[in-house]
């Protein structure tokens, strides 16, 4: 599906190969070259947004795992970020652990706190599932707010990532860092979703009646994909602690639990593609919002001050809907679609 | 001792607005299997939508109450004809995010509208308060209780006796047997989501009552949940036994815990309550547990 015209599978490497083509190959390298060097041409500003963005994508990764995947709905993954983001932050902080210990640290701990709101997920499913989890939400972000270690409501400053003795200070070096575990999140969930583990998430999504009549032991795997999901949470966190240099409470909102999902049903669930383009839509349609607040103000002084923040998000509300009503499978559904179309033209078929 | 009846009278009348609330969540889930996540933003939409009425444009409360019932119906009809019923049929899934975009979308119109956090709506009842043994009430306690349980009383009625309350019941029961049975599937889903709308307005305007109008009424949402989860998703009876039980632990909880524990307890005993119940009894004290077949 989707190779051109003449390319024939001959071997199960060739079957199986993400990348089969020259083509493939040589517009991957592209990208590459593009990405890593726009330190070189971007200004701070938007390496702060390509940030943003890439700290996103690895936390949606995760999300679309435990949910495009495996079909366990969570609403709660803010709370897994913020758990992720303070251990790191405790770590490097308070502790004086190396920054890529505390990293590792973050997604386990997260991983495990993940791991514990997944366990009702075996007697639960759908919306008892939802509430399980915005309730572990809730109870993280409280728990956080009323702990001496974590500052409070007050939040802590979080040191900046080194690794052997290089300060990643600047927005560049921090975009390179960001970027490379960007990428090698993408590589392990593409591959994730080949093997027999995302198989069984599949069936398990499907029916999960069904796949434990087949026998795939449900209990294991379901906590597999919460702890899998939220340790990259935990990862996505800890790099945003270290990115922002301060975090608190108000940093890990309900409504962004509610916004990631938004991401993932937008760019398409169940794809790899899906998260990277429903973040990159999501995040840049959030600064375009910036940029228009003052004009929408200044157009209209009749609003009272403060109302274009409900424009953004009565606007999020109403592309969720949209997006659900025309287009249930998402961006990354209409990018093959695209293209398949590319593939065939002129011809219509 | 005193403090004691204090706490469980409070407790049980709030407790009495959180059923409401719920019984707003099963109509919906009863009839159509739709979890409406949108609730919390429901009840908002409408408080601030009664703010707007009684205070911004001055109507009286015999006025704005009935606006309030016809808006209530206006939002429940438009959110069941253009984003629920294009999505019958669609995953599980997809019906959560829609409420959610729906929870989005109301959201962003309170702050749209009404930026400001907090206002209290024009008094209706005197302020002097009730005397209750030692216990001194605030009247706006007691009536959002009498309110609740009337309107239960009602719904209980209609459920039972009118034609169109039956039919809902037997959507619920088996939407294909219904549809032989020439029964409009459609209607009685637009009928189940402008009624959830009305009782989600009363019980916005209650609780507005007892403690002001602001954005926090989306965790009031949120609490709400915890009433259905421990009543069972589809028993309205659950609904209103768990109701004064939530918001007797609330109430309690918050008072004799918070000087041993840390403050702001009360805000999480409704979730640690939902873990507990999950946990043990998942469907709930009344609700029906699904066999399901492949």
């Amino acid at each position: 599906m989707g190779l051109p015209c003449g390319t024939h599978n001959y071997t199960y490497a060739q079957d199986m190969a993400i990348l089969r083509t020259k083509t493939h190959w040589s517009l991957l390298i592209i990208l590459f070259i593009l990405v890593f060097t726009a330190p070189l041409y971007w200004s701070n500003y938007w390496l702060s947004v390509a940030n943003l963005i890439g700290i996103t994508v690895i936390a949606a990764m995760g999300l679309n795992i435990l949910t495009g995947y495996c079909g366990q709905l969570s609403f709660g993954h803010v709370g897994f970020i913020a758990v992720g983001a303070y251990t790191s932050a405790v770590l490097t902080g308070v502790f004086g652990v190396p920054f890529l210990v505390g990293l590792v640290a973050a997604g386990l701990v997260a991983g495990l706190v993940g791991l514990i709101s997944g366990i009702p997920s075996l007697r639960i499913k759908g919306f008892y599932l939802v509430i399980a989890t915005i309730a572990a939400q809730f109870i993280i972000i409280w728990v956080i707010n009323h702990l001496e270690l974590t500052g409070g409501s007050g939040g802590l400053t979080v040191p900046y990532a080194s690794i052997g003795g290089l300060v990643l200070s600047s927005e560049a070096s921090q975009f390179y860092l960001i970027m490379v575990i960007a990428v090698l999140c993408t590589f392990l969930a593409k591959n994730l979703a080949r093997i027999k583990v995302g198989r069984a998430f599949v069936a398990i999504r499907d029916n999960d009646l069904a796949a434990k009549v087949m026998g795939i032991n449900l209990f294991p795997y379901k906590l597999l994909a919460f702890f899998i999901g939220c340790f990259w949470a935990g990862i996505a966190g800890s790099l945003l602690a270290h990115w922002m240099g301060s975090i608190s409470p108000a940093n890990f909102t309900f409504m962004e639990s509610l916004l990631y999902l938004g991401m993932i049903v937008i760019g398409g669930l169940g794809t790899t593609l899906g998260p990277i383009l429903g973040v990159i839509f999501i995040r840049l349609s959030q600064q375009g919002m910036m940029f228009l607040t003052p004009t929408i103000e200044a157009a209209f002084p009749a609003l009272p001050a403060g109302s274009a923040g409900g424009i953004t998000l009565m606007l999020f509300g109403l592309i969720i809907v949209l997006f659900l009503i025309l287009e249930p499978r998402g961006l990354a559904h209409r990018w093959m679609l695209f293209k398949v179309a590319y593939r065939l033209w002129p011809f219509s078929y | 001792m005193a403090e004691l009846l204090q706490f469980t009278i409070t407790g049980v009348s709030v407790g009495m607005v959180y059923a409401l609330i719920g019984l707003s969540f099963v109509l919906i889930w009863k009839s159509s299997g739709v979890a409406n996540l949108a609730l919390g933003g429901l009840v908002l939409i409408f408080s601030w939508f009664t703010y707007g009425m009684t205070v911004q444009v001055g109507l009286p409360y015999w006025i704005a109450l009935p606006l309030v019932i016809i808006f209530a119906l206006a939002v429940g009809w438009l959110i069941e004809r253009f984003a629920l019923r294009p999505l019958i049929a669609q995953p599980i899934l997809s019906l959560f995010i829609v409420t959610l975009g729906i929870f989005y979308f109301l959201e962003g119109l309170a702050v749209f509208i009404w930026p400001w956090m907090v206002d209290t709506l024009p008094p209706i009842f005197p302020p002097e308060p009730f005397h209750i043994g030692t216990a001194v009430v605030a009247q706006p306690y007691i009536w959002a209780a009498v309110v609740s349980l009337v309107l239960f009383g009602l719904l209980t009625l209609y459920f039972r006796y009118h034609k169109m309350g039956i039919a809902m019941r037997a959507t619920a029961d088996d939407q294909f047997a219904v549809q032989a049975c020439g029964i409009p599937v459609t209607r009685i889903f637009s009928t189940s989501w402008m009624f959830a709308c009305v009782v989600a307005a009363i019980a916005g305007v209650l609780i507005s009552w007892i403690g002001g109008v602001s954005h926090g009424l989306v965790e009031t949402g949120v609490k709400s949940f915890s009433v259905v989860i421990l009543g069972g998703l589809n028993s309205f009876l659950g609904c209103i036994v768990a109701g004064p039980i939530i918001g007797l632990a609330e109430n309690l909880g918050g008072g004799y815990l918070t000087p041993l524990f840390w403050e702001g307890l009360e805000d999480i005993i409704p979730l640690i309550i939902i873990i507990i119940v999950l946990f043990i009894k998942p469907y709930g004290l009344f609700g029906e547990a699904r066999i399901e077949r492949i």
